[in-house]
């Protein structure tokens, strides 16, 4: 079987994005606010690699999120397949080699997956309204950051894939 | 006709046997992974907490010895005094023990407190929490209290093997019985979502109807030992205004907790002592 080492370094790229995330929500939680900067997670894995590597490297980054949050564990799981299959599945119309198609990509995904989350915690709030304001919130700071954040991320990983003298063309070249 | 490509949705077709074996996956398989995942990135969080730790430490070795030297004597003051608060605990403590045995009352719920360092707080629109750097390797257990000098902090949700998690005492999940200070009916209090760059909050239900607060006359919300979890008498907060609840026969309001809470570093947990263990601190 065909193993991509690619998806190994992705993966450790998505903890070290995880583990800055959360470092910045516990500088942020005496406002009560939380940064969602999971959509960059997803991109790379999708774009880059073979569908095992892809695949490989999203299950392992939606159970490491899955264990870190505290949401049902297999919830952000399923989401970042269903992301990253339809990422997959369109991958030629999107250039990699860019910023611009990753980052917009990324958003995208950011915003479903905070839509998801919303929606699982909405149904235990007591004032929808206060809990609406406050996830809207959250959203307009979560994609304030990801403009900054998402481009710096994909420099990292292309970085990363010339330190290790990887592979750094995407497995499927764009439709032009 | 062009060739249909069955690869092509590959993808697609992956996705549809994960969800398929996630839902078939039965409890234990998800548990083992979940643990293990959670198990496994503890140490990172571990290691960070350390390096702040040491950061501190860089920071304080920074001060001047005229600083140290003043921060030791206010120390000493404070070590003095709580040596006379201690020698009185230990005399009250067994007045207490002997009024007890003399009235035959039933024994009291002891704890011991195991401090533990915050590693992580997350307090948001969804979920308030914080992760402490002690688990099952402090005999840690699920559903223990977690206190600081301000009062609760909140109840420990989740034990791993070398953190814990901790629902805060903001958090919507959070619910206690309570009382206010000096009068013994219970209520309950429960925890609220935080508005954005507020201070910190919870809400109060079934208070009586004959109570009466203002923010000149703040009434004081404090635990009580019904629920086994907290021992009686530990500060949650203040309750300035009430107002009729929604049944109409009891009232309801906001509590101002301790804006301390939002930067806690420390926290203690009060593990439950078996009958007969020396050591004890409530």
């Amino acid at each position: 079987m065909y193993f991509d080492p690619r998806s190994l370094l992705f993966f450790g790229a998505n903890a070290l994005l995880l583990q800055l995330m959360l470092l910045l929500g516990s500088a942020l939680s005496p406002w009560s606010v939380f940064p969602v900067l999971l959509g960059p997670m997803i991109i790379f894995p999708a774009l880059y690699m073979r569908h095992s590597g892809y695949f490989f490297c999203t299950l392992c980054t939606g159970f490491w999120v899955d264990a870190a949050l505290p949401v049902s564990f297999g919830l952000l799981t399923s989401v970042f397949l269903a992301i990253g299959a339809v990422t997959f599945f369109l991958r030629k119309r999107f250039r990699a080699e860019e910023n611009h198609h990753p980052a917009l990509l990324a958003h995208t995904a950011n915003l479903i997956i905070l839509i998801v989350l919303a929606l699982n915690f909405a149904v235990g709030a007591n004032s929808l309204f206060d809990f609406w304001i406050q996830t809207m919130l959250c959203a307009g700071l979560s994609h304030l950051l990801l403009l900054a954040i998402a481009p710096w991320f994909f420099n990292l990983q292309r970085l990363l894939i010339e330190m290790f003298h990887l592979d750094n063309k995407p497995e499927d070249l764009p439709l032009l | 006709m062009a060739k249909f490509r069955l690869d092509r949705y590959k993808p697609l077709v992956a996705l549809g046997v994960f969800l398929a074996a996630w839902w078939i996956a039965t409890p234990l398989v998800k548990s083992f992974l979940k643990i293990s995942f959670t198990e496994f990135q503890a140490p990172s969080w571990v290691a960070v907490s350390h390096l702040d730790d040491l950061a501190s430490f860089w920071a304080r070795r920074s001060h001047s010895k005229v600083e140290l030297i003043e921060a030791g004597k206010e120390l000493e003051r404070e070590k003095a005094r709580y040596q006379i608060m201690a020698q009185r605990y230990d005399t009250l403590e067994e007045e207490i023990s002997r009024l007890e045995t003399m009235l035959e009352m039933p024994g009291r719920r002891e704890f011991r407190h195991e401090i533990a360092r915050v590693v992580r707080r997350e307090q948001n629109a969804w979920w308030g929490r914080i992760i402490v750097r002690k688990g099952r390797n402090y005999g840690i257990r699920k559903g223990s209290a977690v206190v600081f000098s301000g009062g609760v902090v909140g109840r420990v949700r989740t034990v791993h093997a070398f953190t814990a998690e901790v629902d805060l005492v903001t958090s919507p999940d959070f619910r206690i019985a309570a009382q206010f200070e000096g009068d013994p009916r219970p209520i309950i209090y429960r925890g609220v979502l935080q508005k954005g760059f507020g201070k910190p909050s919870g809400e109060v239900q079934d208070v009586p109807q004959d109570l009466l607060a203002s923010s000149s006359q703040p009434l004081k919300l404090v635990t009580t030992s019904l629920g086994g979890t907290f021992p009686a008498g530990l500060t949650i907060g203040n309750v300035d205004w009430l107002e009729p609840g929604s049944t109409g026969i009891f009232q309801s309001g906001s509590v101002r907790l301790d804006p301390r809470l939002v930067h806690l570093r420390e926290v203690a947990i009060l593990v439950p002592l078996e009958a007969g263990s020396p050591n004890h601190v409530f």
